[in-house]
């Protein structure tokens, strides 16, 4: 930097007279100068600088300095859904149909934008994979966006340079590499489902046949695959067709889950259930599995299994429809769950689902069809259908062996990773570090300047899926096109033009190559594409589903019980593999099943802590093979006592919010037994949730099918105050909880919407964490194998509220369409409210909690909703600013607001729709409908304060069930 | 005639021994010693604000659940305490006790000093603590009213009442014996300070006249309020729909409470001071039997209290129960059955007139009730909120540094102002200690 000023200053010096005037151009433009700015500011070196420019630039940067100078801008090619960008009115929030890829399935969502900067990502209504809903990870990737410490210039051995030398070196090394047919290229990509992509790839492997391209995907579909090879001969995707199966049966599935189809299935599930409510047919749905899982909490009978014991529940199940003539030795209890899965199979023959979960051995995978297969179920309630996430390698981790092997024997010249992370999320992350050495040209492209990317001597920053145009699949398998929100914050390269500059092709846009493919599949670009940007959804022909081939049997396998302790490794339920392990709305999100927060834990069963004498928090060393971890015990109700249950995704080694969570637990990955040692240390968890047993109180109801039959309404209990008169609108919420399967993406969703800090593990520790919406866990009964409930808690907006009782200075007020308001601007935080809520749903900001947050992320705000400050108490407000935009927009319209016109944030996000809201005036509002169900009740009746958020009982017993 | 000679000799020794305290003050060691003490208490207390003031509550142990901590529970303690200074001069004196006359100013004093100590702690738990005032009804350009149905408007008017009319008693108390001070003081200092601050007091009869008048009405203002600001004070409780707070047992059972640890107190520093300075002949045995007795009989009805408590609680069921089981052997049980032993057990001791006229004993029996009642109201706080309603927002409380350093803190807020009094102002009333050894001539 220092030399390019010298040399240009020393040039300078030698001019003379007017040559030196007009000498300051030349400076400006000179080879030196480009790259001493392109180190120092990045942001700066791509624009051609003329001296318009230079003055534009300062007038913009005063205009924009309180946008912490981002280009906030979205791309002006991109084409807003229904408003039209030239009515672009400020304050006015502008909806973009796009996708954000997670794990390579695009999550189709619409961005919402409020003059330029991206807020909000809500699911696409109009895709049949989202329905209007996302999942919680969709949710949190917003943030990553803004995170502060996103890549933002390339690097050559951690060093920041700009990206012209990054590009010659690329262009020097694609003509070796032009002349060698590609030898010792190898690419390293995650799972995508990108037809730009994938085009790229094929295109640049017919130019280098030489060449090898690997996927490593942590959390891939390959055990599936291989099942499916072993029984239909194919590798295939099998996607589970909840809203078809009047019966399931899961053996250590868990489809309702964290996962990329996780909204697909949910939204599936709630169609059967909610047909089901109806009376239209049945939605058994039973479980047996090592560990509670979401999709065991929605059971209606749930049988605690080790994972080894699986293979015996489904031959048990198979013999009784005569697929096989094993006879496995069952317990009582096992034996009853398999005579009434057996029941339930029979009693809805043809619509009946068996699941055996991907991480079974494939024969017992194949069992599982075979019973399908023989009732006819098969090709009803499931999906067959070619791989989505493509993959060259049938065995992704002897390839990814392969790599680590050729690396280390010198046959790597040039590595090119792309968007995945194996030095981190790989067992053998160790090893490929090592070997990465002995690659000439190692690059890592990526969003951050990760573990993977220290270990790589170049590093590109990508753009972030919102930055930059793309394209990608669905879970249902439809096309979908990413549209950029905005345009890059930062000097980074959307995947597709660095797939293209690793190819030696530069400067080409990521926009030209996506309408490139698309122009391929349809012949024509439009009208096509501007509809697929309006729209969400790229058409193309329909796909044809499979007819799988007859279930192969397969030989059983002998397979030793575990000697020790049987180990499951999972994704973390809230960041996944630790791609959102540096987002805080996804550490601070607690996991669904445990409530814990910014950490990972040892899970194992009460007896089992029992035996060793272990508590929350205690920590222990699981060993296997030479290798160990250590991690903190977390007691989990209803697990299996011989099993352990860890997740992935923590104990990352980068990242100012993902470094001190948890712990790594990738030498374990492969292990499928361990030893349990207590280290005899502790290690504080943050769990939002303390106490979960909820025995002898009718918090969470739980009626018969039965007892759903209308009720004469309860005479309301006494009250001091006077009731007021139901004006219109006059707002209410009601909560189905035989809908919710707790899956928490409300909870995200409502931090986007309502700009909820996050508080950090000592905090949450503390009982100071600032959600305004939590779902709530519960177990009922026996610990070893307890009823699994869950419960949404919102405000309860009470009509005779003790809060605003209690509230010395009238910040507590009740608004006259029914709302608990919250004034922060006269609460003077004397947390009367608080004390005196029985709900205790309100928060308080013990510190300032948001005037500290980098100002990157401040550019994520909801800017119609007011950021608290220190010492005020905040709450949940049933999103009012969406009620008083619906109040607007009707006035403008002048017509009273129509049921449905405000949606809450954690009812748009909800897979299974179990939020509803509206006028409760309105006789034909559906929430009103709900409100009138004999399973309605309000929480906590006897305190008597007229909640205006009821909840709708679970339906425990079937209709015809024993 | 001699009798009344001897009589004018007594005067004397009460005007000297009380009189002549701060002008030539016994035990200037001594209070140096407690008075740098107490000074380190207030630089601790400052201190403990600032740190506060620039960190919000956050350095506090509150919680959700358990938003109210400490300073809730300082501040129903220190209130209680203030209690009895005027109780005892107030009722006494409406109801002609007169053996009151040796114990009330500094009762007074302590009630003034423990009322300013609760006064602040609402303060400085607000989350924005430079708007308090706006619980105070007052005109404003936004026509924004404090909201009267929130027991804690309330309490901001009892409070505020209870510390004026207090300081109206005890200031038309100490004023003659202000003007007694004068007469006698030498120094020039002493005699501008305590002729400023008696007021031209002469010694008039129509003086004396007026001043009985005066006296006896604030007396009789200041008992209403004794009662009243304690029952506001339980509302603070008693009007949510906490179990374990929603109980209309509470405005009487805080009151008695109160007067309980404020005789306590009262008793504390009447031996404390009798030992400290040549108070002896005026502070007597007699004195500490009384204040003895009257702790034992608040003492056993506040004993009431908690038994008609666990009464409405078993009676009622359903979540009161819940809650009485978390009291009794919850994680803070400790709180509930230190309250019942430290409060209860040795107070059983002053059935006997012996242990009652035992300095030493009273003493320990009056520690132990202090810290009873504080757990008391430790118990009040914690015990109802930690665990309420939902089982899903159970939580805990711990106290953080901070909340112990400004509890400290505040006992230095308490001592300087008190230290100070003792040193420079009559600490017992000289002229109504001859009013009762005059009558008690007379009457003889």
């Amino acid at each position: 930097m220092t030399t390019g000023w010298k040399k240009a200053l020393a040039q300078l010096h030698g001019q003379g007279g007017r040559r030196f005037w007009r000498g300051l151009d030349e400076l400006a433009d000179s080879p030196d100068f480009r790259k001493a700015l392109a180190t120092e500011f990045p942001g700066l070196a791509s624009l051609d600088w003329q001296r318009r420019d230079v003055l534009r630039a300062f007038g913009a940067s005063l205009a924009l300095a309180g946008l912490a100078g981002c280009e906030a801008n979205p791309d002006d090619r991109a084409m807003p859904y229904v408003v039209d960008p030239e009515h672009l009115v400020p304050g006015h929030p502008q909806l973009y149909a796009t996708a954000i890829s997670f794990a390579g399935i695009a999550q189709p969502v619409l961005g919402v934008t409020n003059v330029g900067r991206p807020t909000k990502l809500e699911g696409n209504p109009d895709h049949p994979a989202s329905r209007g809903a996302t999942d919680a990870f969709t949710q949190a990737a917003l943030l990553d966006l803004y995170d502060p410490e996103r890549s933002q210039v390339p690097r050559q051995s951690g060093i920041p340079i700009d990206w012209d030398s990054l590009d010659a070196r690329l262009a020097a090394q694609a003509a070796i590499l032009d002349a060698t047919q590609g030898e010792g290229f190898r690419l390293l990509t995650g799972a995508t489902t990108s037809p730009t992509l994938l085009r790229q790839i094929d295109l640049l492997f017919a130019r280098w046949p030489a060449a090898r391209w690997d996927v490593f995907e942590p959390v891939d579909d390959s055990a599936l695959h291989a099942a499916t090879r072993a029984a239909f001969g194919r590798r295939l995707d099998v996607m589970p067709l909840l809203d078809r199966a009047h019966a399931t049966i899961a053996f250590d599935a868990d489809p309702l889950g964290p996962g990329p189809y996780q909204v697909l299935n949910s939204l599936r599930w709630s169609g059967r259930r909610r047909a089901f409510q109806q009376g239209d047919g049945r939605a058994d749905l039973l479980v047996a599995e090592p560990s509670p899982t979401l999709t065991g909490g929605r059971s209606l009978d749930r049988l605690v299994a080790e994972p080894s014991r699986i293979r015996a529940l489904v031959e048990a199940l198979a013999r009784i429809f005569g697929v096989t003539r094993e006879a496995p030795a069952l317990t009582t209890k096992e034996a009853q769950w398999v005579e009434r899965a057996a029941k339930i199979l029979a009693a809805s023959k043809g619509r009946g689902l068996v699941l055996v979960g991907s991480e079974q051995p494939a024969e017992t995978q194949a069992l599982g069809w075979a019973i399908d297969e023989k009732l006819g179920n098969l090709s009803v309630t499931s999906q067959f259908s070619e791989p989505l996430r493509p993959s060259p390698d049938s065995d992704p981790e002897q390839a990814l062996n392969a790599l680590i092997t050729d690396m280390a024997a010198g046959r790597v010249n040039m590595l090119a990773i792309l968007d995945a992370n194996p030095v981190y999320a790989s067992r053998q992350g160790p090893a490929f570090a090592a070997a990465l050495h002995k690659v000439e040209l190692s690059l890592h492209a990526g969003l951050w300047h990760d573990e993977t990317g220290h270990a790589c001597r170049w590093h590109a920053p990508l753009a972030h899926g919102l930055e930059s145009w793309s394209d990608g699949r669905a879970a249902d398998g439809t096309a979908v096109i990413g549209q950029p929100l905005v345009r890059p914050f930062y000097t980074v390269r959307p995947v597709h033009t660095m797939l293209a500059a690793i190819g030696g092709a530069f400067g080409i846009s990521d926009h030209d190559l996506v309408q490139q493919t698309w122009t391929e599949t349809w012949g024509t670009l439009q009208p096509n594409w501007n509809q697929t940007l309006v729209k969400g959804i790229a058409p193309e022909p329909p796909r044809v589903a499979l007819q799988p081939p007859p279930v192969r049997l397969l030989p059983s396998v002998a397979f030793a019980r575990p000697t020790g302790l049987e180990l499951l490794v999972r994704p973390d339920p809230t960041i996944w593999d630790g791609r959102l392990a540096n987002n805080p709305w996804a550490q601070e999100q607690p996991k669904p099943v445990t409530t814990l927060t910014w950490d990972n834990a040892v899970l194992i069963a009460p007896a089992l802590a029992a035996e060793h004498d272990l508590a929350d928090g205690d920590e222990v060393r699981l060993s296997s093979d030479g290798v160990s971890v250590t991690g903190a015990v977390w007691v989990m109700p209803g697990q299996a006592s011989n099993t352990v249950l860890v997740h992935r995704g923590y104990g990352r080694r980068f990242g100012e919010v993902a470094h001190d969570a948890g712990f790594d637990v990738a030498p374990l990955m492969d292990q499928r037994s361990v030893t349990l040692t207590p280290t005899g240390k502790r290690r504080k968890l943050a769990a939002a949730q303390e106490e979960h047993a909820i025995d002898g109180t009718d918090l969470v109801r739980v009626v018969d099918y039965l007892d759903t039959a209308p009720k004469p309404p309860k005479k309301p209990a006494p009250s001091f105050w006077e009731d007021k008169p139901l004006t219109r609108p006059n707002w209410g919420m009601s909560i189905d909880l035989d809908l919710c399967t707790g899956c928490g993406a409300c909870v995200t969703a409502c931090n986007a919407e309502n700009n909820i800090p996050m508080v950090g593990r000592e905090e949450v520790r503390n009982g100071r964490r600032m959600h305004w919406l939590r779902v709530d866990r519960y177990y009922e009964g026996d610990p070893a194998d307890p009823k699994l409930h869950v419960q949404p808690v919102p405000c309860m907006h009470c009509e005779d509220a003790p809060c605003e009782m209690g509230c010395p200075v009238n910040a507590a007020v009740h608004s006259p369409e029914g709302l608990n308001l919250q004034v922060y601007n006269r609460c003077v935080g004397t947390r009367t409210c608080s004390s005196f809520c029985p709900y205790k749903v309100r928060r308080f900001n013990w510190a300032d909690y948001t005037g500290g947050a980098p100002e990157s992320m401040k550019a994520q705000r909801n800017p119609n909703v007011t950021v608290r400050a220190r010492g005020v108490m905040e709450k949940c407000t049933y999103c009012i600013q969406r009620i008083s935009a619906a109040r607007i927009a009707a006035k403008v319209a002048d017509h009273p607001i129509a049921d449905g016109a405000v949606t809450t944030a954690c009812q748009q996000v909800c897979p299974t729709a179990a939020i509803s809201f509206g006028d409760i005036a309105d006789p034909a509002a559906e929430v009103v409908k709900r409100k009138a169900s004999p399973r309605n009740y309000t929480l906590l009746e006897e305190a008597n304060t007229r909640p205006r958020t009821s909840y709708s009982a679970r339906i425990g017993k079937e209709r015809g069930d024993g | 005639m001699a009798e009344e000679e001897a009589l004018r000799q007594v005067y004397d020794i009460v005007g000297e021994e009380i009189v002549d305290l701060p002008l030539a003050f016994p035990a200037r060691r001594g209070w140096w010693l407690c008075f740098s003490g107490a000074l380190a208490l207030l630089a601790l207390w400052f201190v403990s604000v600032i740190v506060l003031f620039s960190n919000g509550v956050a350095v506090w142990g509150n919680t959700i659940p358990v938003n109210w901590g400490m300073a809730i529970i300082n501040y129903v303690w220190f209130l209680g305490i203030g209690h009895a200074g005027t109780l005892i001069s107030a009722l006494l004196l409406i109801s002609d006790r007169n053996w009151r006359n040796s114990l009330n100013r500094f009762a007074e004093a302590m009630t003034l000093c423990a009322v300013v100590c609760a006064g602040l702690y609402p303060i400085l738990h607000l989350g924005r603590p430079w708007f308090f005032y706006w619980i105070a009804p007052y005109f404003n350009s936004m026509h924004v009213w404090p909201q009267f149905k929130s027991p804690l408007t309330w309490d901001f008017f009892a409070v505020l009442t209870y510390l004026i009319v207090s300081l109206f008693f005890w200031y038309l108390g100490i004023l003659p014996d202000l003007a007694s001070a004068r007469d006698r003081a030498k120094s020039r200092g002493y005699q501008v300070f305590f002729g400023i601050i008696s007021l031209g007091w002469r010694g008039d009869a129509s003086h004396w006249a007026r001043w009985r008048q005066a006296y006896a009405i604030t007396a009789a203002i200041a008992v209403p309020l004794v009662v009243s600001v304690h029952s506001e004070i339980s509302l603070l409780f008693s009007a949510g729909p906490i179990p374990g707070w929603n109980s209309t047992v509470f405005p009487p059972y805080f009151v008695l409470g109160a007067a309980f640890s404020g005789f306590a107190v009262v008793g504390i520093i009447a031996i404390a001071m009798r030992a400290a300075l040549p108070l002896q002949a005026l502070v007597t045995l007699r004195h500490l039997d009384m204040l003895g007795l009257a702790t034992l009989a608040t003492g056993m009805m506040t004993a009431y209290g908690y038994f008609s408590e666990v009464f409405d609680a078993l009676y009622a069921g359903g979540q009161e129960l819940a809650t009485l089981n978390d009291r009794l052997c919850g994680h803070y049980a400790w709180s509930y059955w230190g309250a019942v032993i430290l409060n209860f057990i040795p107070l059983q001791l002053l059935w006997w007139r012996r242990y009652r006229r035992s300095p030493r004993i009273l003493l320990a029996v009056s520690l132990s009730v202090a810290v009873g009642m504080w757990m008391e109201r430790f118990m009040l706080v914690v015990t109802s909120l930690y665990r309420d309603w939902l089982v899903s927002s159970y939580g805990h409380y711990m106290p953080s540094f901070w909340d112990w350093s400004l509890f400290a803190g505040m006992g230095g807020i308490f001592l300087v102002p008190f230290l100070l009094f003792v040193r420079f102002l009559p600490a017992i009333s000289a002229s109504e200690t001859k009013d009762e050894i005059h009558e008690e001539a007379t009457d003889g």
